[in-house]
């Protein structure tokens, strides 16, 4: 009986987990970093339609895998809200080595540009340097 | 806000000369690689990126790309969610060629799938953007607009508690992409081009997913097939950084994703 109210307990908190509207604060965050992601579409960036969202707290990274292909460019654009002071966006090789990237940080939002001379897996980590717990978005534009 | 980042553009340029992060950043742990989110959402990249990449490599005809169309009247609902995956990368496919008749005949076919899968409402009201962007040729408008499509079906089937078939339209839309990229290259092979293929998380992630599907989707004829393709198809991609697939692996990897995207369009007795 245990067992299954355990079961029934752990599925309703994986249910919620996934059914979850997105909180007034990750929706900010994501208005922050569709502001900043949308400099780029002058440049010609394709912003794509998907983000990732969370919470961000200082000595807490979060790490998401992509795949990306070699000759295209990307920019990486992470916005959150003011009680983050300071935000960052570093990209990591198949193999966990950072990448050489073009860097824009600005208190809540940083992005950051690569263009890949292989293609496949890359790490794309988002933290926060200073401030309080924070909701967080990441997006990312191609061309 | 808005006014906040308006300098942004410009800076942006003058930031990047002037400030290039080279990698001093400590390497990732082996527990943050193995703890690393994968989402459908953000990690897949959409038919349009490989799309892109394969266009910096030389010109390409891409309505040579195009193949008959298909049925829309599948009785399973998991073949129709691959099957309307492949349709939106056929979308990419027209929208690359630049031919409006296309999309605008894909687009209803989309619909067509849609409302099987019953999310036509929101779908139905995309559709007549994309057939006004055709006309208008406007490409880069109906680019976004196909994305959001895509993402408005698969919202719907997640609100539906149909992720399942979330996963059976990324798998669609991926193997019909990688039909006309591997096409294309081994047709007009080059080392360059054979390595734009490698994508070994993708694969290993979608294939994972496939094997999560409850038992009755797994049993799927179509599904069936699709799980077998790529199982076949994961040691084509998934090739070691420095190594360039031959083009008789290219070739063999375009008869896989082929014969996958074949046999799922195949109406099911």
């Amino acid at each position: 009986m245990k067992r299954l109210l355990l079961s029934l307990a752990c599925a309703a908190l994986a249910t919620a987990a996934v059914c979850a509207a997105p909180t007034d604060n990750e929706v900010a965050a994501r208005r922050t970093a569709l502001e900043v992601a949308g400099a780029f579409g002058n440049d010609g960036f394709k912003l794509r339609d998907g983000n990732w969202t969370g919470l961000l707290e200082v000595g807490k990274p979060k790490v998401i895998q992509v795949n990306l292909y070699a000759g295209n460019q990307y920019w990486f654009t992470l916005g959150s809200v003011p009680a983050a002071k300071k935000v960052a966006v570093t990209i990591y090789d198949e193999a966990g080595k950072a990448v050489e990237i073009d860097p824009y940080e600005e208190g809540s939002v940083a992005a950051a540009g690569f263009s890949p001379a292989t293609s496949g897996s890359f790490y794309i980590k988002v933290e926060e340097v200073e401030g309080a717990p924070a909701a967080f978005c990441l997006v990312y534009s191609y061309k | 806000m808005i006014w906040k980042h308006r300098p942004l553009a410009g800076c942006l340029a003058f930031v990047c000369l002037c400030a290039s992060a080279a990698g001093q950043a400590a390497s990732l742990t082996p527990e943050e690689i193995a703890g690393a989110a994968l989402t459908d959402g953000l990690s897949i990249p959409l038919p349009g990126e490989f799309m892109a990449a394969l266009n910096k490599i030389g010109k390409l005809d891409w309505s040579t790309k195009f193949r008959p169309p298909i049925a829309t009247n599948f009785s399973s609902r998991p073949q129709t969610a691959l099957n309307v995956g492949g349709l939106i990368a056929d979308g990419y496919i027209a929208i690359e060629a630049e031919d409006a008749q296309q999309v605008k005949n894909i687009g209803k076919d989309v619909i067509a799938l849609a409302k099987v899968l019953g999310v036509s409402k929101d779908v139905v009201e995309r559709a007549s953007s994309i057939a006004s962007f055709a006309e208008e040729s406007q490409w880069d408008q109906l680019k976004e607009e196909l994305e959001a499509t895509q993402n408005e079906v698969k919202t719907a089937m997640t609100e539906a508690k149909d992720q399942d078939l979330v996963t059976l339209i990324t798998v669609g839309g991926w193997l019909r992409g990688v039909e006309v990229v591997s096409g294309h290259v081994a047709a007009n092979y080059t080392e360059l081009g054979a390595k734009l293929l490698r994508q070994p998380g993708i694969v290993s992630f979608l294939n994972k997913n496939l094997e999560a599907l409850p038992e009755k989707v797994r049993e799927d004829s179509s599904v069936k097939i699709a799980r077998k393709k790529m199982s076949e198809i994961e040691r084509f991609i998934a090739f070691p950084l420095e190594k360039s697939p031959s083009i008789e692996d290219v070739k063999q990897l375009h008869k896989l994703a082929s014969d996958a995207v074949k046999e799922i369009s195949k109406k099911q007795k």
